[in-house]
């Protein structure tokens, strides 16, 4: 049963990450000419101004770089409070922010390593896979 | 438009500095609008932003002791809608020359004025900020930012992730500050609590009551491991500033307050990592730079700072990005009482947009102005010449340095 999530941005470039996410493959834009990567998606490397990118598959391992839980309903009834967010700092680099599986901030320590993960979803426009993150 | 955007910069120059000064300043009832916001008493109508910009401008006038028509410009920033300035300046009885839509947050449109009065385009400007947050129920988190050129990323594209709010930012830096520094949440309450102090002693902060750090412990979570008192308030009101060259500011009835510096530095790529990791710290040395080196001053000279406190943790952030402090020592700092008047640098000595009033910045030049006037009673800082206004957000920070006029 998918579970219901605030909706994804959408459009040329964000379509691929999602495409690649329902393959259960995490993929981000590497710039063939300056070799970094960008997150999230966009049309030019934000570091060159390049178009020359091409989506390369992450390895899925990582560590919590920092972490916070939602008390707050900021998306009014949407999603169960409290609500745990992380941020994982991928093995290639980028900072992610993503959803921790089976841990709460009780248990999460900084440098913690994860691995990813995915979940079935859905907003309006649909079903997904998101990419999540558990304990390594 | 977004108050998570600039209005565009004159690049800081020497041959900018001490051009204008603020010659009036005028502000609402923060604290009895708060007051009978909350309470709704019969017959309460929520105010408008043009209403509340009429008051603030009529105070400001009426400081300054110009007439009507020595205004000969207006600059109007109403964050969240409102009259436009071509329709605002006949319902403040004013027929300017300069007429011009800068914003709304105070990253730019002062400085644009400044600029402006230097080239001649215009020698007196009312300068009139007014939000109506509070009345028009705005949300700070959820579904309300979805995008659109000039909003950063952050703001909306986490939403799959149930990830968004401004105070989710300074969230994710608090963790990150603690795991770093070894601190704890009752080490960032100390900001809270000297804030509340500081306001206490403002009769025009929105929140009067004196704030423990038991109290600041016992309130609930926002986004943890952020409290609610470790975000800013969201308050209805209006800031005007009478802005004129700095040739014609003498002879007034107040000092005039020279505006004598700025900068500006903004992530252009890695947002997370510098937000987080860094802290804004380049960004802030950089601006910094810009502002002090147009100003013609070095940071020692800075014996009052008035930072954007949208979050406690962003304050420290400020203080120990400029370089006031070393990175980590900003708790301890404020802890000792540094941050009070008469401590080592004040800071926020108004109550800022904690406990003071959430006017995106407004009322820390409002503050400042009556600091360096030296007419700021109670939270005078004793002697004060020089002070800096930073504006920071997730991804810029526009520092404005004021000096005493003479």
């Amino acid at each position: 049963m998918a579970q219901r999530r605030p909706d994804r941005t959408l459009g040329p470039g964000h379509d691929e990450f999602w495409a690649w996410c329902n393959k259960s493959e995490l993929r981000l834009q590497r710039c063939a000419d300056c070799g970094r990567l960008s997150w999230p998606a966009v049309s030019a490397c934000e570091f060159c101004g390049s178009t020359q990118l091409a989506w390369e598959r992450m390895s899925g391992r990582g560590k919590i770089v920092s972490w916070c839980t939602f008390e707050r309903d900021y998306y009014q009834g949407a999603l169960p409070i409290p609500w745990e967010t992380i941020l994982v700092e991928l093995e290639e680099g980028p900072l992610f922010i993503s959803n921790p599986s089976g841990l709460t901030w009780k248990d999460i320590e900084a440098g913690m390593p994860v691995k990813l993960s995915f979940l079935d979803c859905e907003d309006s426009d649909g079903v997904f896979r998101l990419p999540i993150f558990e304990r390594a | 438009m977004s108050e998570a955007t600039a209005a565009g910069v004159p690049p800081p120059s020497p041959a900018l500095s001490r051009k204008a000064a603020i010659v009036g300043v005028g502000e609402t009832d923060y604290h009895l609008d708060y007051k009978a916001a909350r309470a709704k008493p019969p017959g309460y109508e929520p105010p408008t932003p043009e209403g509340l910009a009429k008051i603030a401008f009529e105070r400001a006038m009426s400081d300054s002791g110009l007439r009507r028509e020595d205004v000969d410009g207006l600059s109007v920033s109403f964050l969240y809608g409102g009259p436009d300035a071509k329709s605002l300046a006949p319902m403040l009885g004013l027929g300017p020359r300069y007429l011009i839509e800068n914003g709304g947050i105070l990253a730019g449109p002062l400085q644009v004025v400044c600029a402006d009065i230097a080239a001649g385009k215009c020698d007196t400007v009312a300068m009139v900020y007014a939000v109506a947050s509070r009345a028009i129920g705005r949300q700070y988190g959820g579904s309300t930012y979805t995008g659109g050129e000039r909003t950063p990323t952050s703001y909306y594209y986490y939403h799959p992730w149930g990830w968004s709010s401004q105070a989710a930012h300074w969230a994710l830096i608090s963790r990150y500050y603690q795991t770093s520094f070894g601190t704890t949440e009752e080490d960032l309450g100390a900001v809270a609590v000297q804030l509340r102090r500081n306001a206490t002693a403002n009769p025009n902060a929105v929140m009067q009551t004196p704030l423990s750090i038991e109290d600041y412990l016992n309130s609930r979570y926002i986004v943890r491991p952020l409290h609610v008192f470790d975000l800013c308030l969201v308050n209805d009101g209006a800031v005007c500033l009478i802005v004129r060259r700095a040739d014609k500011a003498r002879d007034l009835p107040h000092t005039p307050v020279l505006v004598a510096g700025w900068g500006e530095s903004k992530i252009v790529n890695s947002k997370l990592h510098y937000l987080v990791r860094e802290r804004l710290r380049p960004q802030l040395q950089d601006a910094g730079r810009q502002a002090l080196d147009m100003a013609g001053l070095e940071l020692s000279d800075v014996q009052h700072l008035e930072g954007y406190d949208a979050s406690t943790i962003h304050l420290v952030d400020q203080l120990e990005g400029y370089g006031f402090v070393e990175p980590g020592a900003g708790l301890d700092f404020c802890k000792k009482g540094d941050m009070a008047v008469g401590g080592k640098l004040p800071v926020n000595v108004g109550g800022g947009m904690l406990s003071g009033s959430y006017m995106h910045g407004w009322n820390q030049v409002a503050e400042i102005t009556r600091q360096l006037r030296h007419e700021a009673g109670p939270c005078q800082i004793e002697g004060v010449e020089t002070s800096m206004f930073s504006l920071a957000q997730t991804d810029q920070a526009h520092p404005v340095i004021f000096t005493r006029g003479g």
